[in-house]
C-alpha cells in the first residue's frame, strides 16, 4: 500500500469535490474511460470527494457534462505540483546547479590519501614521492595514472618489492611491500684492514681473517690498525697476500663527562596564564584564526581537531595551538642538590656520545673542586664494546 | 406500464439464470477455475473492511451505509458503516468501511 501512495505521489494528484445528484452516474462513465478514482467519501447526498491522477482529471470534462456534475479541486498534492511550484523560483534553480556541481566537484578530487605500509620508516619516503609527484589531498583524480604512480614510488623508494596504487572513490591507496635487504657480500680479493674505532684497551680478540697486529691487554688509539689484511707469509721469499680482515675486537672503553656545579638552577615554572591560536585547516592547508601568544618565555601543545560525524574524519577541523607562559625563577640549592642536578646532566650528554652497542662495566663519579673554587662534578664510564671498524688499504 | 415491463424483465431474468451458457459448461467440463471464464462477478471479502467485486457494470447507488453494484448476475447490495469506494477501475471495485451485509439480487 505504501508503495501505491508513494507513486501517486510522484505522479501527482488531485482531491476534489463532485457535486450533483447523479454522484453513481458520474463515477461509472468515469470507471468506463479508463479515468482512476480512489479514496471515494459520500460526504452528503449531493457531493462526494474523490482523489483523481492528473491525466484523470483532465479526461474528466466530459464525464461531468454527461451525469452533470461538477467537479472542483480541492487540494492539489504530488511531486509534479511541487516541482511546478520550484520552478518558479530562481534561487531555488540556482541552488541546486550549485549543488550538482559541488557533488561532482567533491567527489571528482582525492580527500584521503592511505598508505600501506609494513615498515614505518618508509611512509615519509612515499608520501615524499607523491609531494614531488603534486599528489596531495585536494587534487583532482582526473589525469591520475595509478600504474605511473606506481612505477614513480618504486623508482624513487628503495628496498621496495612491489607497489600498488589504486584510487578507490575519493581515497588514493598506496600499498607498499618492502623487500628484505640482501646480505653484504664480503670480497675476499678485494683488502681490507681493521682499525680501531676508538681508544681502548683490548680485552678480548676474535680474528677470523687477516693479521693480528695488536694482542690482548694492549692499549690502542683511535685508527690504529688492528688487524692487518696483508697476510705475511713466515717465508719472506712467498711475499705478502691481500685478504679482507674479519674479527671481533672487544675492548674496554672509557667516556668522560665533567661539569661545574652550579649553586642556582633555573626552574621553569608554567603560569596559570594560556593563550590559545586557532587554526582552520582545511586538507593540508591551514587559516590562522587569532594572534600570537602575548607571552615572552612559552611553550606550545598542539592539539588536531577533526570534525569526524558518524566517526568518519572529514579533511576539516581546526588545530589549537596552546601556549602556556613559562616563569624563569633562580632557585638556591644545596650542595647535594646541586650535585644530584650536574650529574644528571652529565649522565645524559654521556648516553648521547655512547654508542648503542657498548655495555656499561663501571661507572666512577668524582667530585674536584678548582683553584677558583668552583666545585666540578665529573663522571667516567667504564664500556666493553667492538671497536673493529673496516677500513679498505689503499694501493 | 412501467410496472409490467419491470415484470416481464424479472421474468426473463429468472429464466435465464439457472441455466448456464455454453462456454460457461465447457469451461466447467475442462476444469478451468470459474472466475478465469465469464463474466461473472467475483466477490472476494477480506476481513471486515474490504470487499472487492471483480467483474462488475457499475455502482446504482452510493451512500454512506450502502452500495449498490450491477453486475451480470444482478444487484449486489453492499451494506455497512462508514463505506467508502477505495478504488474503481473498469474492471474491478473496492469498497471499504465496516461492512455488515452483502446481498444478491436486492
Amino acid at each position: 500500500m505504501f508503495l501505491v501512495h508513494l507513486w501517486n505521489y510522484i505522479r501527482g494528484y488531485v482531491i476534489i469535490i463532485v457535486t450533483g445528484r447523479s454522484l453513481e452516474r458520474f463515477i461509472n462513465i468515469c470507471s468506463k474511460r479508463q479515468i482512476l478514482l480512489w479514496d471515494i467519501v459520500r460526504k452528503d447526498a449531493e457531493s462526494a470527494s474523490m482523489k483523481a491522477s492528473i491525466r484523470g482529471f483532465k479526461l474528466m470534462r466530459p464525464a461531468a457534462k454527461k451525469s452533470g456534475c461538477r467537479v472542483h479541486i480541492k487540494k492539489k498534492c504530488g511531486l509534479p505540483f511541487c516541482l511546478y511550484r520550484f520552478k518558479k523560483k530562481k534561487g531555488f534553480k540556482v541552488g541546486l546547479l550549485l549543488f550538482a556541481s559541488l557533488l561532482i566537484l567533491s567527489t571528482s578530487i582525492i580527500w584521503d590519501i592511505e598508505i600501506i605500509c609494513g615498515k614505518p620508516e618508509l611512509i615519509p619516503q612515499v608520501l615524499n614521492v607523491l609531494e614531488v609527484e603534486s599528489i596531495g589531498r585536494g587534487s583532482f583524480k582526473r589525469g591520475l595514472d595509478p600504474k605511473n604512480i606506481a612505477s614513480r614510488i618504486a623508482l624513487e623508494v628503495e628496498g621496495l618489492a612491489w607497489v600498488g596504487v589504486e584510487i578507490k572513490g575519493v581515497k588514493l591507496s598506496v600499498t607498499v611491500k618492502d623487500s628484505i635487504e640482501p646480505p653484504v657480500l664480503i670480497k675476499n680479493n678485494e683488502s681490507f684492514n681493521i682499525v680501531a674505532e676508538r681508544d681502548g684497551l683490548i680485552t678480548n680478540m676474535e680474528v677470523y681473517a687477516g693479521n693480528a697486529l695488536v694482542k690482548e691487554g694492549d692499549t690502542v688509539r683511535k685508527g690504529q690498525v688492528l688487524v692487518s689484511g696483508k697476510l705475511q707469509s713466515k717465508n719472506p721469499d712467498f711475499g705478502t697476500r691481500d685478504v679482507h680482515a674479519l674479527g671481533k675486537v672487544i675492548a674496554k672503553t672509557w667516556y668522560e663527562s665533567s661539569l661545574p656545579v652550579s649553586m642556582v638552577y633555573t626552574q621553569r615554572l608554567k603560569t596559570q596564564k594560556s593563550h590559545d591560536t586557532v587554526y582552520l585547516r582545511f586538507l593540508d592547508r591551514k587559516l590562522k584564526i587569532g594572534g600570537e601568544p602575548p607571552f615572552e618565555i612559552y611553550e606550545t601543545q598542539t592539539v588536531d581537531k577533526f570534525l569526524s560525524p558518524f566517526g568518519i574524519k572529514l579533511p576539516i577541523g581546526l588545530t589549537v595551538e596552546t601556549s602556556f607562559e613559562i616563569m624563569e625563577r633562580q632557585v638556591d640549592l644545596t650542595m647535594d642538590e646541586a650535585i644530584s642536578v650536574a650529574l644528571e646532566t652529565a649522565k645524559k650528554d654521556l648516553e648521547a656520545r655512547m654508542p648503542e652497542d657498548c655495555v656499561v662495566i663501571d661507572e666512577i663519579v668524582k667530585q674536584v673542586t678548582s683553584e677558583s673554587g668552583t666545585v666540578y662534578i665529573q663522571i667516567v664510564v667504564e664500556c666493553e664494546e667492538d671497536i673493529a671498524g673496516l677500513v679498505p688499504v689503499l694501493e | 406500464m412501467k410496472r409490467g415491463i419491470h415484470k416481464i424483465k424479472g421474468a426473463k431474468k429468472a429464466k435465464k439464470e439457472p441455466g448456464e451458457s455454453l462456454g460457461e459448461k465447457l469451461a466447467r467440463l475442462f476444469e478451468i477455475p470459474a472466475d478465469a471464464y465469464g463474466n461473472r462477478p467475483k466477490v472476494t471479502a477480506i476481513g471486515r473492511g474490504e470487499v472487492l467485486i471483480e467483474n462488475f457494470k457499475g455502482i446504482m447507488d452510493f451512500q454512506n451505509g450502502m452500495i449498490r453494484i450491477n453486475t451480470n448476475n444482478g444487484v449486489i447490495k453492499v451494506t455497512g458503516d462508514g463505506l467508502n469506494i477505495r478504488e474503481i477501475t473498469s474492471e474491478e471495485i473496492i469498497i471499504g468501511g465496516k461492512i455488515s451485509n452483502i446481498d444478491y439480487d436486492a
